[in-house]
């Protein structure tokens, strides 16, 4: 109860290590999501609507990566971009950067595997009206992205989810280094080992509370898919 | 203007079509007839060129660029209301966004049906949404209409306001209708296909087809419709 009551004390004063490092979260997880939605939407419009040698090869790598490891996608970063690494020149290993990509490699596979099932759900409904129209390729993906707007922000929302809560791979690239890449989830496991609870807990309650507005929206969200996607 | 030469077309390794030559008349409408199952709505895939065939060719005339109407039996509408999904051949066509709501608005209102105009088209009853589909495929003024059991579920008042359409564009475009309905048949055709099996068994005016002296098409009435 001790430690909670002086989570929320920290909270509420404003401390300023503690909001420091909630907006390097919120900016590295916002960052990788909004990269992640520029090259997943397009890449999962793309096997939606194409049919090609490798197809389901590429559905099932992409699904198979939504289950990697951030500890390992860490560990291969910190081998490539390391000083001795092939890509050691960029001098990014222990910044935001690099924290940004292994978030991106993350929640990539999120944003391309969900989205592509619902586009190719879409794309195979509509696939005799847009034959008959002959419709160009770049109408079509535009038709399917408008649809399917309600289900892929829902999905975006869960990557952004998973990049707000992942650990294993930022700790390792990022060196959870004070007031430069120390985010929420590595202050949490570096509190609780220093037996800092109360500041770790703070954390973890905004985290949850995050959470709780992340759903929050997914929630209005589908409300308003209701009203207005015509479904 | 339509000819469908020597087709051959196998699904997951059926016959459908053996060698099907077709040629439809230039202008009015040919009401295609036969059994369920014997391959009218494959016929209309064809010649929208919806299937991949086997062999043959499908030829269309036209001095320019041919436009197509289309309303499948099994209808497929965006997630969008009435307006928009009617709308949906005009801005594929890249017309001008006020052109596209005048004509949509013009024949919402010629065909009475503009109070739903804003109604999600996914959630319309059957007769309506047929009734829908069957005035998106006329809104781009197609060259060819071609309608898949366009009325099946349409009320009187409906299938009577898409009969008299069709009546009144005989001479200015191709229809291919395929129907189940005898007497619409007789009302609306100027040619009648009579399809089984995946075969043309004939083709006909409306003429012979009422008086239907042939013993092979007393035989297919009898067969399929009595």
């Amino acid at each position: 109860m001790e430690i909670l009551l002086r989570a929320f004390e920290l909270i509420i004063s404003l401390d300023s290590d503690l909001y420091e490092i909630i907006f390097l979260s919120l900016k590295v997880s916002i960052i990788a999501l909004f990269f992640s939605v520029i090259i997943g939407v397009p890449v999962s419009a793309l096997i939606a609507t194409n049919s090609f040698v490798g197809k389901k090869f590429v559905k099932i790598l992409f699904n198979s990566l939504m289950a990697l490891p951030p500890v390992f996608v860490g560990l291969l970063l910190y081998i490539i971009f390391s000083k001795s690494g092939p890509l050691g020149f960029f001098e990014i290993l222990y910044t935001p950067a690099i924290m940004i990509i292994a978030q991106i490699i993350i929640i990539l596979p999120i944003i391309v595997s969900i989205n592509s099932e619902y586009l190719e759900t879409i794309f195979n409904e509509y696939k005799d009206l847009f034959g008959m129209l002959n419709a160009k390729l770049s109408h079509k993906i535009k038709v399917i992205l408008w649809d399917a707007r309600f289900s892929m922000f829902t999905c975006i929302l869960a990557g952004l989810g998973r990049a707000l809560s992942e650990v294993g791979a930022i700790i390792i690239v990022g060196g959870n280094i004070i007031h430069f890449t120390r985010v929420m989830t590595t202050t949490i496991a570096l509190e609780t080992s220093k037996g800092n609870l109360s500041f770790a807990m703070s954390l973890g309650i905004i985290l949850i509370f995050i959470a709780l507005i992340l759903n929050f929206i997914a929630l209005v969200v589908k409300n308003l898919s209701v009203k207005y996607s015509y479904d | 203007m339509i000819t469908l030469k020597n087709i051959f077309l196998r699904i997951n390794k059926k016959k459908i079509f053996n060698d099907l030559s077709l040629e439809f008349s230039k202008k009015g409408i040919s009401v295609i007839l036969g059994p369920n199952g014997s391959g009218k709505t494959l016929l209309t895939k064809v010649i929208l060129g919806l299937v991949n065939l086997d062999k043959g060719m499908i030829k269309v005339y036209s001095k320019n660029k041919i436009k197509l109407g289309y309303s499948p039996q099994k209808i497929t509408f965006l997630r969008r209301n009435v307006f928009d999904n009617i709308a949906f051949p005009m801005i594929l066509d890249g017309c001008d966004k006020s052109i596209i709501k005048k004509s949509v608005n013009d024949l919402l209102k010629k065909f009475g049906i503009f109070e739903i105009k804003n109604l999600s088209a996914r959630n319309l009853s059957g007769g309506l949404g047929q009734f829908v589909s069957f005035v998106r495929s006329i809104v781009g003024e197609p060259e060819i209409l071609i309608l898949d059991e366009p009325s099946s579920n349409l009320d009187i008042n409906l299938k009577n306001r898409m009969e008299d359409y069709l009546m009144s564009q005989r001479h200015k475009r191709k229809v291919i209708m395929v129907t189940h309905d005898l007497f619409q048949a007789q009302r609306l055709a100027d040619e009648i296909i009579l399809v089984e099996n995946g075969v043309i068994l004939m083709k006909l005016s409306k003429k012979e087809f009422i008086n239907a002296k042939s013993n092979k098409i007393k035989s297919f009435l009898n067969k399929n419709y009595y």
